[in-house]
């Protein structure tokens, strides 16, 4: 019995209709067989030819329903077939339309092709953006109720300098004061490098320095382990969980090992989860770090350092503090910021010294996060909307034209009965199709688009790991696509629909199809789609150049042939200065004799490639307040810094070694400094010192060097000034060596020269000073990148667009030029017939794209660098460009167009 | 009349096909009676299961040289559950069209010598 049901159950692979007629029957001789063949012994083989018997027939079965349900979906021609259990579904006009879809886009696959293809592209590339956008830009950030949180800064209006770190007496003072605010918590300004021991020697990991309330106050809890409390002192550490794996191997049991962190044994007291992701480069304002890289551990401030607590009471001269807070229930950010405001006046006046002239400001931390990418991503979001907009004008185009040639079919149906509804359900229905086929692609392509895009992505773009493509962006992928596609379906259809049977008719009796309003509609979409194209060009090429432009400029050094890198001593020499002194004249000695090392040197900050510290300096013979102390950025030169970068020395003298540890000190200045602060006086001579504590002795300037562009490559020069190492020897300086030939050659062997002379010396982040530039733009080149594709998919697709409605005009006046060639014109005169018709369509376009762009680019006016965005060799440039590509376009056709054989011709229909 | 075009249309039929009108020439029948008949001619040679036979009366349902009875024959070799097939005019032609060819097929074969009985 058992038998019989298996034998049933396998009848399901028949379809229904099969089933339902002969299954019985089928069940019914099973039964007398099987009993057979288990009398005469044959049960096995039997079974075997039924199984194989069942799904065979049943394969077969099913591919000719599936084929007679392709090829004959039309009511007649299913009547033709006997059909005695066809039951009229409510849906059965859909099911028509799309069979019949179906059909039409079997017979035309290049058609169904290329439409599809382009639909996808515009989809795919829409949703990978928006998928960055989203994951950037629109998703909230991943603490617990993150728009309560906010960033407080203060505001050092006198210098120019927003978003300035708090000092910590001043965070004291507001956190006792602001009402607005329930809780609050700071970390350090700046992320630290502290030094880890391991068995295979010394290396650095990158830290933030936070209050052990932060975590909470951020709502985040550890994956293993826990975050803070205040009973770990300071030597203790949580980490993140990149750096668990990456360097722990994602062991299960770090928590509660010890670390040798700076020589110290640390307790690890958790590890936080993968998605975890603080403090963004954005939220420690713009010295925080020049590395986008995430820390990778978090450890506790230290009250105990002198930038915190200075003879017993909170230092309120450095600043130091970057604080969050959580506003308090009902508060808003604009409370918020008028009452640290009014706390800040009231600081400024209590302390004049030190506070006066600084602001305050709070920043909603979602904008502190990525406000500053905002303009750039809204404008990629705008260039591929702009590309989406072109694909459909492609595909309306295409579609438009393909309703020429089924003329016949249409005014037949029409003719028939077939309602104007029924037409254009008909088309809509198809133009539906396409798009979500498209879109279906689409989806595919976007998933590949957004692993590319994250690949290219600049370290800098704020939380681009959490970019994921999750189910808003497939809604919005397929809601993209139903409305492409009813946005090209809409043309063709009304077109189709407003056919006048009678007319088209007639029309096809001579020959001549398309009516006005059509060719009116192509016209127009072509057009508009060159339009589209001329605007995204021209932004895709003022990007060009300003890349290109910042590229160029001077940053005020040599920038090739230079290696950099970075190195910590340690403890044991770094404690010493005279040790440090000793240790650089070796090191330095030992480095330029390795082959191919022109100059070396040092410094403690390196341009485009690290953050700042600056102070205020006294200057002799002025009476100034502390606030009135105007504030510079302070470097250290090591050895041979001035001539291995390729500073020039434009006053006075540079370092030399006479000026030694027991000498007079001095200080060598940029040429901003002396203007700014001697502006009609030699500077040479002057003295300085920085702060302004009577014990520390003055500083005479000896000399003045060329300025040089320190944050960033369009960021004017600022005042420094250098101290020589050997009055100050740093612990961990920055190293340049400059070589004859590539710089990358040297990075090994300088790396074991320099681990020979001292093993436990940390060396890191080596990198020549080309790719230290190169990452100091590498968010605009991003953003580049981007532009030019879509500058290319603009062309091409505006290159189609062309050729296909040319190709088109062309099939349509065959029989014209026929008669004309036929009477004895010339091919030529064929040929420029239809590339001046071209040509038209394509100046319109251009015209219309030109005077679209020039209201549209002073947009992206924050975007550019060292162009206008009326820049003329753009705006001239870029319509040649479009005209050469429409004639390349016009070319194919053109020449079908002079080829055509009258004879031929004349009897087309 | 039918169609010669149309007959041309049919032939050569497929085996299975040629079976299954063979059977049902003798009379009606319903299908496990057919595949039974089948069995008994060929001694076991062509041996049909339900799903090829099914199928093959089925195309040949919808080619209309076959069709299923509204009427039962005698009670006594009535199964409620069964269904009862019977060749069509269409059929029938179809069916000696296709004895005719075999039959000159046949002739042909003799004529080599692959059969006895053949005429030089």
């Amino acid at each position: 019995m058992t038998a019989e049901r298996l034998y049933a159950a396998l009848l399901l692979a028949f379809p229904r209709r099969f089933r339902r007629r002969y299954g019985g029957a089928m069940r019914q001789a099973f039964r007398a067989r099987y009993a057979a063949a288990v009398a005469s012994g044959r049960r096995g083989p039997f079974l075997a030819r039924a199984l194989c018997d069942v799904l065979g027939n049943a394969i077969l079965e099913r591919v000719s329903a599936a084929r007679d349900w392709l090829l004959f979906p039309t009511v007649h021609e299913q009547l033709a077939r006997r059909e005695q259990e066809r039951r009229p579904m409510p849906w059965h006009a859909l099911t028509t339309d799309v069979r019949y879809a179906l059909r039409m886009f079997a017979r035309t696959p290049v058609f169904t092709g290329l439409t599809i293809a382009a639909l996808a592209l515009g989809i795919g590339a829409n949703s990978a953006i928006f998928s960055v956008v989203h994951g950037v830009l629109l998703k909230p950030l991943p603490f617990a109720d993150p728009d309560r949180l906010v960033m407080v800064w203060s505001d050092n209006t006198r210098e120019g300098v927003r978003q300035y770190p708090l000092s910590a007496a001043d965070y004291f003072d507001v956190k006792a004061a602001a009402r607005s605010l329930e809780r609050i918590e700071p970390m350090l300004s700046f992320v630290i490098q502290p030094t880890l021991r391991t068995t295979d020697g010394v290396e650095q990991f990158t830290a933030s320095a936070t209050t052990p309330g932060m975590f909470e106050l951020l709502g985040s809890s550890a994956a293993l382990g826990r975050t803070f409390v205040a009973s770990d002192g300071p030597h203790a550490v949580v980490l993140g969980d990149g750096f668990w794996r990456r360097r722990f191997g994602a062991d299960p049991a770090i928590v509660g090992r010890l670390l040798t962190i700076e020589e110290q044994p640390s307790l690890v007291v958790g590890v936080m989860p993968p998605d975890f992701h603080f403090p963004l480069k954005s939220m420690l304002g713009p010295t925080g770090t020049t590395s986008a890289k995430e820390p990778d551990a978090w450890i506790p401030i230290n009250p105990a350092v002198p930038q915190f607590t200075q003879n017993g009471a909170p230092n309120r001269v450095v600043h130091i503090l970057c604080v969050v807070a959580r506003l308090a229930a009902g508060a808003t950010v604009d409370h918020a910021r008028q009452e640290i405001a009014a706390i800040t006046a009231r600081l400024a006046q209590q302390y004049p010294d030190v506070n006066r002239g600084l602001g305050s400001d709070v920043v909603a931390l979602h904008d502190q996060a990525v406000g500053r990418v905002r303009p750039a991503l809204v404008l990629l979001l705008a260039g591929v909307a702009f590309v989406l907009l072109m694909a459909c004008v492609n595909v309306a185009n295409l579609l438009l034209a393909r309703s020429v040639a089924r003329h016949k079919e249409l005014a037949v149906r029409a003719a028939l009965g077939a309602g104007r509804i029924r037409l254009l359900s008909q088309m809509l229905t198809e133009s539906l199709l396409l798009a979500l086929a498209g879109g279906a692609l689409g989806v595919g392509l976007m998933w590949i688009g957004v692993r590319v895009l994250i690949a290219i992505a600049p370290p800098e773009l704020p939380r681009v790991n959490e970019v994921h493509p999750d189910l808003t962006i497939v809604v919005f992928t397929a809601l993209v696509s139903i409305v492409a596609g009813v946005l090209v379906g809409v043309a063709p259809a009304i077109a189709a629909g407003r056919s006048n049977v009678q007319g088209m008719l007639k029309d096809m009796a001579r020959g001549v199809a398309g009516g006005g309003l059509r060719q009116r509609l192509r016209a127009a979409l072509v057009v508009g789609e060159i339009a589209l194209a001329v605007v995204l060009t021209i932004g895709a090429g003022l990007l060009l150049r300003s890349f290109v432009m910042l590229l160029n400029v001077d940053p005020g050094f040599r920038v090739e042939h230079l290696l950099t890198l970075q190195i910590q001593l340690p403890s044991r020499i770094g404690n010493s200065p005279d040790a440090r002194r000793a240790f650089y004249a070796t090191m330095f000695e030992r480095i330029k004799t390795l082959p191919g090392v022109i100059a070396a040197g040092g410094t403690t900050r390196l341009p485009l490639g690290s953050t700042s510290v600056n102070t205020r300096v006294l200057i002799d013979g002025r009476g100034m307040s502390a606030s009135d102390m105007p504030e510079v950025e302070f470097r250290r030169a090591v050895d041979d810094y001035f001539s291995a970068m390729g500073m020039p020395i434009l006053r006075g003298r540079t370092f030399s070694a006479e000026d030694g540890p027991t000498g007079a000190p001095v200080v060598v200045i940029n040429q901003t400094m002396a203007r700014r602060l001697w502006p009609n006086e030699d500077p040479i001579g002057k003295r300085v010192k920085a702060g302004s504590n009577p014990q520390t002795p003055w500083s005479t300037v000896i000399g003045v060097v060329g300025d040089l562009r320190h944050s960033s490559l369009d960021a004017e020069p600022v005042a420094e000034f250098y101290i020589w190492y050997l009055q100050g020897p740093p612990t961990a300086p920055f190293i340049v060596v400059r070589t004859h030939g590539d710089p990358a050659a040297l990075a090994t062997s300088l790396r074991a020269e320099l681990k020979s002379l001292e093993n436990d010396l940390a060396v890191y982040d080596m990198r020549t000073m080309t790719d230290v530039r190169a990452a100091s733009v590498a968010e605009r080149r991003f953003i580049l990148i981007l532009a030019l594709a879509f500058g290319v998919l603009a062309l091409t697709l505006a290159a189609v667009g062309v050729y296909g409605v040319m190709a088109l005009v062309v099939s349509e006046r065959i029989r014209e030029m026929g008669i004309r060639l036929a009477l004895g014109a010339p091919p030529v005169k064929l040929l420029t017939l239809v590339v001046r018709q071209g040509l038209t369509l394509a100046a319109l376009g251009i015209v219309v794209g030109v005077i679209t762009s020039m209201a549209l680019t002073p947009l992206m006016a924050q975007l550019l660098y060292g162009v206008q965005p009326s820049d003329p060799v753009i705006i001239a440039g870029v319509p040649a460009v479009l005209l050469a590509v429409s004639l390349i376009a016009c070319a194919v056709p053109a020449r079908r167009a002079m080829r055509v054989d009258p004879v031929t011709a004349l009897r087309y229909e | 009349m039918p169609d010669r075009l149309n007959l041309a249309a049919f032939l050569p039929l497929t085996p299975v096909s040629f079976e299954i009108l063979l059977a049902l020439a003798g009379g009606e029948q319903h299908g496990y009676a057919v595949m039974l008949d089948i069995e008994r001619r060929t001694d076991g040679a062509v041996s049909l299961h339900a799903g090829s036979l099914y199928r093959a009366m089925n195309r040949l349902l919808e080619a209309g040289l076959i069709e299923e009875l509204d009427e039962r024959p005698a009670l006594e070799h009535d199964d409620e559950r069964r269904r009862y097939y019977r060749l069509t005019p269409k059929g029938l032609t179809v069916a000696r069209g296709e004895a005719r060819r075999l039959e000159l097929q046949v002739e042909s074969a003799r004529q080599r010598r692959l059969l006895p009985g053949g005429r030089a």
